[in-house]
């Protein structure tokens, strides 16, 4: 009698329980259906007279997986090789080939990065020293530093990528830190897709370079020009480069022309003049305001970098010049679009770091959105004398390495005041102060995973997910009924409960109901009255045997105890694994799955056993069908 | 109500024929694996999938058209479930989201008077699907692993290897049924999804499940039958287990095939695959199983 009485509590504080957690899942139904009727004035009147009580239940309610409400799922992995390039100092080509070696291997497989970029100095026998940390380190000591700042990157990343969800603003973000270099962001709800993906992935390195002065930059863009001029006939003297880019020069000539490819006679000055000016053919030096800018029409973008990307071509270039492209294009009424190639100076003279502030704002004097800076008080005092070291000089901006705006320096600017100019629209300039603000990525991320499902999908999934689940209980219910009439019924108590405490403790957990979820309830319910047909058929059998009906229950649920808890672990230990090495969906399902288990057996063996000796105590005699 | 009194039926007498007959089933399986290939997801296989929603009906040619356009003209394209819903697929690999932009401007270009929305966009870099793939294959191996040292543990070593066996036999014929069929009906889709990895890892359980409970029978019936021998004890163990083997798999394979009609389009493959499972996890229990623990418990009773 004492062990009824227990069940009996204990199956009290698991009902009371699965009501508690679920309240406010119930609540924040109540609360949507609310603010579907209410109409403007009225909704965001009842928002503010009610707003901790709304934010208490959507916090605690049963979370819907991304697949069910919509919204997006990237996984983003932090470059990690970027981050040790801009670590290294002093590199040579040795260096070079090593890290393009290792970028090549990262590509094909995933890799540990830092051992196998330090087995390569090691297999040269290069002195890691040679690049990194202090030059008495020996190797080991350089790679367990190496991986200490490579790990504070990545936790950084993760702090950075959150203070820009957060600050643009989305309701329950989830971010998370995956292995060594990887990020999920989960965002449920998400609409603009390509805004997130911009203030997820743009690194925010922001820059101030001081711009070179224009006849260097032609003298740069004229030796390039001879270079590539001259290149042709070097090609057919050396197979290996020729066969290497064979294509290379007919595909420039075919595209000049619009597609028609020239036969070798042709002459026309167009191809005369690309045979001669190879590089002059795309770039179009400004020689006009003289800035030693050069301009390349957005169809030769692609072309103009892959060619100032080779190795003999930025050997033309010296050692602090560079070509960096503008963010933006500009518009020639004749001509189409155009980028800037600006030439700088690499070494920034001043770098983000300094920036404590951003603000979005409106240029009075053209009206176009502008980010507003300031500076720290250090970053104050050199941009201060940058400025006026520089009068009459142009500084770029530079963010991710292109160039937003090169003003003249009119002035010594005091006060640590900066502004970008050059985004196309208010909210472009609101998400550069978001980025600004958080801070810079300290390596650039890569997008390895993106998933996104709309908001229809998802109210379809729920659908169609919910009425199979509520078909199945009501077949299950039916055929238990029918079979073993009385005591079916008592199983399909029991089958109600069990569903119910599946989701009480989703919702205590904080778990997500993912679509995969839903098919583990439905399966659930489908398994969990297999513990009561394993009990109801050795009463049976046991009735068979010629024993009373509170003897048969007893030996029944005694007797089919073992191969319930048997075969129910073996099933559960496949959950476990199945949660282990799935993502996402998966893993929703893989819970529900576990958590049904364990449920069912609690109100498969205990609620209905209460049940029957209840009975028995008053000397009812249920039906076994 | 009763389906089944007390039977005496020879199950295991039959063993033989139904070596033959999971045989030949698992053969047709392999032949059409090599034939067909195994048709990954997009999970395992890496790229972009789009699905989009059209407020009309368009043909999947004048959509390859325009994805001709900007030469994906070779990419997968096919009717997902409603009405004016269709799937691209390229395994095509850019930086990023670029090549699921460059679809979504195609079809703008191509048709400026028709709207679209995109019910689900996903992107998975090869990095990815290798290591899905991995997992996949780590998960599936891990759970075999695990329930042969369980039930090994719990019955005797042979029962867990019978088991295990069973269970390899379940997720093979499964996999040649779902490699048979992929295609054959147009609303089915069964590609190798995440989520078909998750029913294979399902059907391990509730078969093991299944095996398990009639374990447990033999076990109980070894202890009060002590001169009966193992054929006969089987069988009589599987007789009296019947009746439950057909009502908790008939209620189980009842919701998956409510799952299968009703669930909607994204669980189709996953109940599919399920119930495909249910029958040969059932099966298997007595004819691999429990027909291979008597084979080799009478070949060591031989030997001297």
């Amino acid at each position: 009698m004492k062990n009824q009485l227990s069940r009996l509590v204990l199956i009290a504080a698991a009902i009371i329980l699965s009501f508690y957690f679920l309240w406010p899942t119930y609540q924040d139904y109540r609360f949507r259906q609310e603010l579907d009727q209410r109409q403007g004035q009225d909704s965001s009147a009842y928002v503010e007279q009610n707003q901790d009580a709304i934010l208490q239940a959507r916090l605690k309610r049963i979370k819907l997986g991304l697949d069910l409400q919509g919204g997006m799922r990237v996984v983003l992995e932090v470059d990690l090789l970027q981050l040790l390039d801009d670590l290294a100092r002093d590199k040579d080509d040795n260096f070079r080939t090593i890290m393009s070696e290792v970028r090549s291997d990262a590509a094909a497989a995933e890799i540990d990065v830092i051992p196998t970029f330090a087995k390569k100095f090691q297999d040269r026998g290069i002195r890691m020293s040679r690049y990194y940390g202090n030059i008495r380190d020996d190797d080991a000591a350089v790679t367990a530093n190496l991986a200490d700042e490579t790990d504070k990157a990545v936790d950084r990343a993760v702090e950075i990528v959150r203070n820009r969800i957060d600050q643009y603003g989305l309701t329950e973000p989830g971010i998370q830190k995956q292995g060594g270099r990887r990020i999920i962001v989960e965002l449920p709800g998400v609409k603009d897709e390509a805004e997130v993906r911009q203030l997820l992935q743009g690194t925010a390195k922001l820059e101030f370079l001081m711009v070179r002065d224009a006849d260097i930059s032609y003298k740069v863009m004229e030796s390039i020009d001879k270079f590539l001029a001259g290149k042709g006939e070097v090609d057919t003297t050396k197979p290996a480069a020729a066969a290497k880019e064979p294509e290379k020069p007919k595909d420039a000539l075919t595209e000049l022309l619009g597609g028609t490819e020239p036969s070798k006679t042709d002459t026309t000055a167009e191809v005369q003049f690309l045979r001669e000016h190879p590089f002059f053919s795309y770039v179009i030096p400004d020689d006009q305001r003289g800035t030693g800018e050069g301009y390349v029409a957005e169809k030769h973008r692609e072309r103009v970098r892959s060619l100032l990307a080779r190795p003999e071509v930025k050997r033309l270039m010296p050692s602090d010049f560079e070509f960096r492209w503008s963010a933006k294009t500009f518009e020639d009424r004749e001509r189409g679009r155009f980028y800037t190639l600006h030439a700088v100076k690499p070494q920034p003279v001043l770098t983000g770091g300094v920036v404590v502030n951003a603000q979005a704002s409106v240029n009075p004097d053209d009206n176009r959105p502008i980010v507003n800076m300031e500076m720290n008080s250090e970053g104050s005092r050199e941009w201060a004398r940058i400025t006026g070291a520089n009068v009459g000089k142009r500084i770029a901006i530079s963010l991710d390495n292109s160039i937003f705006s090169a003003p003249t320096i009119e002035e010594k600017i005091p006060g640590g005041r900066s502004r970008i100019t050059g985004a196309d629209s208010p909210n472009e300039a609101r998400l550069l102060e978001i980025v600004l603000k958080a801070g810079a990525l300290p390596a650039p991320v890569a997008i390895i995973e993106q998933r996104t499902v709309g908001p229809s999908l998802g109210e379809d999934s729920i659908r169609s997910g919910l009425s199979a689940t509520l078909l199945a209980f009501l077949l299950t219910v039916l055929f238990m009924v029918v079979y073993y009439s009385f005591s079916g019924f008592v199983a399909d108590i029991a089958l109600f409960f069990n569903v119910l405490f599946i989701l009480g403790v989703l919702a205590g957990f904080q778990a997500t109901l993912t679509l995969p979820g839903i098919a583990g309830i439905i399966l659930t319910i489908g398994m969990a009255v297999d513990a009561n047909v394993l009990i109801y058929e050795r009463v049976r059998e046991e009735l068979l045997g010629g024993k009373t009906m509170r003897a048969a229950i007893d030996a029944g649920y005694s007797k089919a105890l073992t191969a319930i808890v048997d075969s129910n672990i073996t099933t559960f230990l496949t959950g476990l694994i199945l949660y282990q090495f799935g993502t996402g969906p998966v893993q929703g399902f893989a819970l529900t799955l576990m958590i049904g288990i364990i449920a069912s057996m609690f109100s498969a063996i205990i609620i209905t056993r209460v049940i029957f000796n209840y009975l028995s105590d008053r000397g009812i005699s249920p039906s076994f069908g | 109500m009763r389906f089944f009194g007390k039977t005496s039926i020879n199950f295991l007498g039959l063993r033989f024929r139904m070596y033959a007959l999971s045989g030949l089933v698992i053969l047709a399986g392999i032949v059409s694996l090599v034939v067909k290939g195994i048709d990954y997801g997009i999970d395992f296989r890496g790229g972009t999938e789009l699905v989009l929603h059209f407020d009309r009906k368009l043909e999947v040619a004048d959509i390859r058209n325009a994805l001709g356009t900007i030469g994906l003209g070779n990419s997968e394209i096919k009717s997902f479930g409603g009405e004016g819903d269709l799937l691209i697929r390229t395994t095509e690999q850019a930086e990023g989201t670029v090549i699921a932009d460059r679809i979504k401007e195609s079809i703008a270009r191509a048709f400026p008077q028709m709207t679209f929305e995109v019910l689900k966009q996903y992107k998975i870099s090869p990095k990815i699907s290798v290591e899905l793939r991995r997992d996949a294959m780590y998960a599936i191996i891990a759970s075999l692993v695990v329930i042969l040292i369980y039930v090994g543990m719990r019955f005797k070593f042979i029962y867990g290897f019978g088991a295990v066996l069973a269970l390899f036999h379940d997720v093979a014929v499964t996999l040649g049924i779902l490699s048979l069929l992929d295609g054959v009906f147009p609303q089915l889709n069964l590609e190798i999804s995440q989520e078909v990895i998750a029913a294979f890892l399902t059907i391990i359980g509730v078969s093991v499940n299944d095996t398990v409970v009639i374990f447990d029978r033999i076990r109980e019936n070894l202890k009060i039958y002590r001169s009966m021998s193992l054929f006969e004890l089987m069988n009589k163990s599987l007789n009296d287990t019947l009746s439950r083997t057909i009502i908790t798999n008939g209620t189980v394979f009842l919701v998956l095939l409510t799952l299968l009609i009703f669930g909607g389009e994204v669980t189709r493959g996953f109940a599919f695959t399920l119930c495909v499972g249910m029958i040969t996890g059932t099966y298997s229990t007595v004819y691999i199983a429990s027909a291979v623990v008597i084979d080799w418990t009478n070949r060591k009773n031989k030997k001297p």
